[in-house]
């Protein structure tokens, strides 16, 4: 994909009437950080994909009062350095109404004192640190929460009548964030975590990793990662002769798992906010004009860029464009469809959204199909 | 399910298969560093390089796999040549920093060009073996495994009949031995170069492929960090080694995965790379060379050529510093004043790396751990003990420049590359401590809500004052670094970078000057590490990465080793050069990864030249 991206990306589908309006006025700006460059630039590619299907929807019908809403995405590579520049670059443009991003904590949180204290919302759709909403009053996310995920899974596994739990995670904020509240839950339901493994970001190989996990006999494995990390721990314990049932948080969710994870990835059980396969027809309109424009299923990132963009969207239409507008309008908008949420409501306090949709699923025949409810087989 | 053997025989399996794919690239190391004392930075990348290759084979040729690895060879080999040619051919002359900054530029590049072609996405490598696996132990070893050691095995044996038997590989020794004396007796050194490059390149190719085969994953990205893994085997193995490069990495494999038997998972790297300083400090030529005494490097005296540094006179730098501290009055924007804001912490860094690096001729890649003790230090006396921030960015400083001695300490009886391997090992320590000591850093949550710079409690969030604060720390670090280089410390220190046994005959106590230079220095980074904390307010070890020393390396090199008014130069260049190129998008990292390589190319001796 040798696509040349403008500074400016211009969405819409032009045969539309309402772009034709749209397009005569002054467009709406949202400034976007994250990665295009280095090593986290596919998840960048894969929030601009989302974001191009909901401006085409937004600017056909009508974009905001008549107004085409477009991004400027500016790249961070998701470094701290580079983050704060583009926060000033942000808020000293006044075309700029609200901004999206970055990816990783240590990159949004670095900016958000230069967002709060000029009164232009950051919004971190991937921002699931627990304190980064604590920037302040113009710090909000969609992002799901942990503290909603974890339970959702410790209830999965329970469901599958399993009692003691292994976990692999990437130890990072996140993963390692992930994992407190997963142990936390199990317990809560009555089951046994056995070992936790942390691993970096960067490693590859987890064959002695493995070796420990298998000592600590657990009667299952559960996996906080993302899906490049997720598809290669799922090889190794297979290829370690190791038949326990392999049950995943909903970030490894991706058709790239698949790809990546080979036939050893079939039979892994995952909780999903957002899933292609989902019967909505929400999820599928959006599925399908997906499909149409790229030729992929979306993924995980693409469906909570979409949301994200429909959501800001949602809020501009109905209490208008001004910083100050769109901080108030986020406390107070309701409703809004959602394909991770179903329907989005923030809680003003915590600036958070709570209760994420859930999909079981499970990877089958190479595929990724709903959870029938059987209980897992031992490979 | 746990085998009869014991988890510890499957613990040492797992470190020989690991060992087995870092040692495909470290014998490629080895053999450029052995002939041309040149640690390859782009190596990594050509390993991406070589995986990509054979990834378009398979997935649009479907060649079979030996007409693939072929291919990729081929391939790679050609690259290799060109790299030589092309970018390091022209820099034979320049000081020997310079081939090594370039390097560092045509990864860049490679894996630039590799991102815009290919897409950031990972994709998956078919493995064209057949599927089948050994039960040894509780694990299993597949045809790969074996393909991986037998090509390892093969390519170490070809190598070492060619450097023995050939006319070529006669040359080759020479030509590592003294290259001058090669030279004079007939051999065609550039030929020889041409040669082992091409060698190198194409065992690095192959190597990505198979490890790319091996996991079912390839990005643009994969190279650097299994560089750098490469990079720790050779030098476990010694430097110019071949056949201790694959020892050194089944080593390096064993030790990693005995450190996550042993301590956990998330243990792995801390482990390996404490033990890979032990190594250098207790056999500091690697654990198979013969003897404890280092033979005289030949890069030390020679390493940082003198050239003629331009001269600014005091008025000018004092005339520029005063129309930077009065810039915010004529300019108003924040973006501009942030980013020049954080270039000024940036140009802290850099003279603080430029005082250890070109005075005192250690050149460290690790001098983002200083940054992050600085960070950290400041960040959590702020927090817990809520000190005031002018109060914990000086204590930072000082326990910058304490603890930072002492870590490096060890190291100070090496020379040449081996202290930049051994900082390096102290930088990623630094942060690997950082995420594994919970109680007190909180681990990879990192610390948040670090309040800001201030003034008596008054917050200073403007991109002004970040301008400010930033500029006039640089200012008074960077007057208390010229007056210490003046006097005969600086003198002192110059000695024992240029002749370090001539300095030690004239009474001067090494160990004692060298911790003078790496406390003043420690001091700088921890004060701009500091200033960094209470801009960012979170931070995390994420913050202060590898890459951060890379690129504090680069600006101090690109200004002039030593060169104060150089490492700020070159800092500010660093830190605005890819703001400039912002309207490029993707190709922004390109535009600069190329600009970097044309600044090596016509000005290698650093901008302000080398003081």
């Amino acid at each position: 994909m040798l696509r040349r991206e403008f500074l400016l990306v211009a969405a819409g589908a032009l045969a539309s009437p309402g772009y034709a309006l749209a397009q005569s006025r002054e467009p709406v700006l949202i400034g976007v950080t994250g990665p295009l460059t280095g090593q986290y630039a596919q998840y960048g590619a894969q929030w601009k994909r989302g974001f191009d299907i909901a401006l085409d929807e937004i600017n056909a019908s009508g974009g905001i009062n008549g107004r085409p809403l477009q991004y400027v995405f500016e790249d961070s590579q998701s470094d701290p350095r580079q983050t704060v520049n583009i926060a000033r670059k942000y808020v000293a443009d006044e075309r700029v109404v609200v901004e999206i991003g970055d990816f990783s904590s240590a990159a949004s949180m670095a900016a958000s004192p230069i967002y709060q204290a000029a009164g232009l919302v950051q919004f971190g759709f991937s921002n699931s640190h627990p304190d980064f909403t604590k920037g302040g009053d113009y710090v909000w996310s969609n992002a799901v929460n942990q503290k909603d995920e974890m339970p959702l899974l410790a209830d999965f596994v329970r469901d599958l009548g399993l009692k003691k739990v292994a976990i692999l995670h990437l130890n990072n904020d996140w993963g390692r964030t992930a994992k407190d509240l997963l142990v936390e839950a199990v317990k809560q339901r009555g089951g046994e975590v056995t070992g936790a493994e942390g691993y970096l970001a960067d490693e590859k190989d987890f064959r002695s990793a493995i070796v420990r996990v298998r000592g600590a006999n657990p009667d299952s494995i559960a996996l906080i990662a993302y899906y490049p990390d997720g598809a290669q721990l799922t090889r190794q314990i297979r290829q370690a002769g190791i038949t326990l049932p392999i049950v995943a948080g909903g970030s490894i969710y991706s058709p790239k798992f698949l790809e990546l994870g080979g036939d050893s990835v079939n039979g892994v059980l995952t909780t999903v906010p957002f899933f292609p396969g989902d019967p909505r027809p929400l999820v599928q309109t959006f599925v399908k004009s997906f499909t149409a424009k790229f030729g992929d299923e979306p993924d995980a990132y693409n469906g909570r860029a979409y949301d994200t963009m429909i959501l800001l969207g949602a809020v501009m239409r109905q209490f208008g464009i001004e910083r100050k507008a769109i901080q108030e309008g986020l406390g107070k908008i309701k409703d809004v469809p959602s394909v991770v949420y179903g329907k989005v409501a923030f809680d003003p306090a915590t600036r958070r959204v709570a209760d994420p949709f859930v999909s079981r699923i499970e990877v089958k025949d190479g595929k990724w199909v709903a959870y029938e409810g059987a209980k897992p087989a031992m490979r | 399910m746990s085998s009869s053997l014991g988890p510890w025989f499957d613990y040492t399996i797992n470190g020989l298969v690991v060992g087995n794919i870092y040692a495909l690239l470290a014998v490629g190391l080895a053999l450029i560093y052995g002939v041309s004392h040149l640690i390859n930075f782009a190596h990594g990348s050509i390993y991406m390089v070589g995986a990509y290759i054979g990834w378009l084979c398979i997935t649009y040729l479907h060649t079979p796999l030996p007409l693939t690895l072929l291919a990729v060879i081929v391939g790679c080999g050609l690259l290799g040549m060109a790299i030589e040619r092309i970018g390091l051919r022209p820099l034979q002359n320049a000081p020997r920093i310079a081939p090594l900054l370039a390097t560092i530029g045509i990864g860049l590049v490679l894996d630039q060009v590799a991102q815009l072609i290919f897409t950031p996405d990972p994709r998956g490598v078919p493995s064209q073996l057949p599927d089948w696996r050994i039960q040894i132990g509780g694990g299993t070893i597949g045809a790969l495994d074996l393909l991986i050691a037998g090509i390892g095995i093969v390519s170490a044996l070809l190598l070492y009949v060619f450097l023995r038997f050939t006319k070529l590989g006669w040359a080759v020794r020479a030509t590592a031995l003294d290259r001058d004396a090669a030279q004079q007796c007939g051999v065609d050194v550039n030929r020889v170069n041409s040669a082992v490059f091409a060698i190198a390149a194409a065992l690095g190719g192959v190597s990505g492929l198979l490890v790319g085969m091996y996991y079912n994953s390839i990005d643009p990205n994969m190279g650097f960090q299994v560089g750098l893994k490469g990079i720790v085997a050779t030098m476990i193995g010694g430097m110019g080694n071949v056949p201790g490069a694959i020892a050194g990495s089944l080593l390096l494999g064993l030790i990693e995965s005995y450190g996550i038997a042993a301590f956990g998972t998330s243990y792995r790297n801390l482990f390996a790379f404490v033990v890979m300083i032990l190594i250098l400090v207790l056999k500091p030529n690697g654990i198979f060379s013969r003897g404890r005494s280092l033979p005289p490097e030949p890069l030390t005296g020679t390493f940082i050529a003198p050239s003629a540094p331009i001269r600014t006179p005091l008025p000018v730098v004092a005339g520029l510093a005063i129309i930077a501290l009065a810039l915010p009055l004529v300019v108003r924007n924040g973006y501009v004043l942030q980013t020049l804001g954080i270039g000024w912490l940036y140009a802290i860094l850099a003279i603080s790396l430029t005082l250890v690096a070109g005075t005192a001729g250690m050149i460290s890649l690790g001098q983002a751990g200083l940054l992050a003790i600085g960070a950290y230090a400041s960040g959590l006396l702020a927090i817990s003990l809520k000190l005031p921030v002018t109060m914990t960015v000086a204590a930072a400083g000082v326990i910058t420049a304490i603890l930072g001695t002492l870590i490096v300490f060890p190291s100070f009886r090496l020379r040449g590359h081996y202290v930049t391997i051994a900082t390096l090992g102290v930088g990623e320590i630094v942060m690997l401590v950082i995420l594994n000591w919970d109680g007190l850093t909180h681990g990879p949550v990192g610390l948040s809500a670090i309040p800001p710079l201030s003034f008596f409690g008054a917050p200073l969030l403007s991109g002004t004052w970040v301008y400010e604060i930033s500029l006039g720390a640089l200012i008074v670090l960077a007057l208390l670094q010229y007056r210490m280089l003046g006097s005969h410390l600086g003198r002192t220190l110059r000695a024992i970078r240029d002749d370090d046994v001539a300095a030690r005959s004239y009474g001067i106590a090494l160990d004692r000057y060298k911790s003078l230079a790496f406390g003043v220095a420690g001091f700088s980074a921890g004060i701009a590490g500091a200033l960094m904390a209470h801009v960012f307010s979170y931070i995390n070890h994420e913050t202060f990465t590898s890459q951060a020393s890379l690129l504090a390396l680069t600006m101090v090199i690109l200004g002039g080793l030593g060169n104060i008014s150089g490492a700020i130069v070159g800092a500010v260049m660093l830190v605005s050069l890819p703001e400039l190129f912002r309207a490029a998008a993707e190709y922004r990292m390109l535009i600069y990864g190329i600009a970097l390589l044309l600044l090596i190319r016509f000005r290698p001796q650093g901008l302000l030249g080398t003081v």
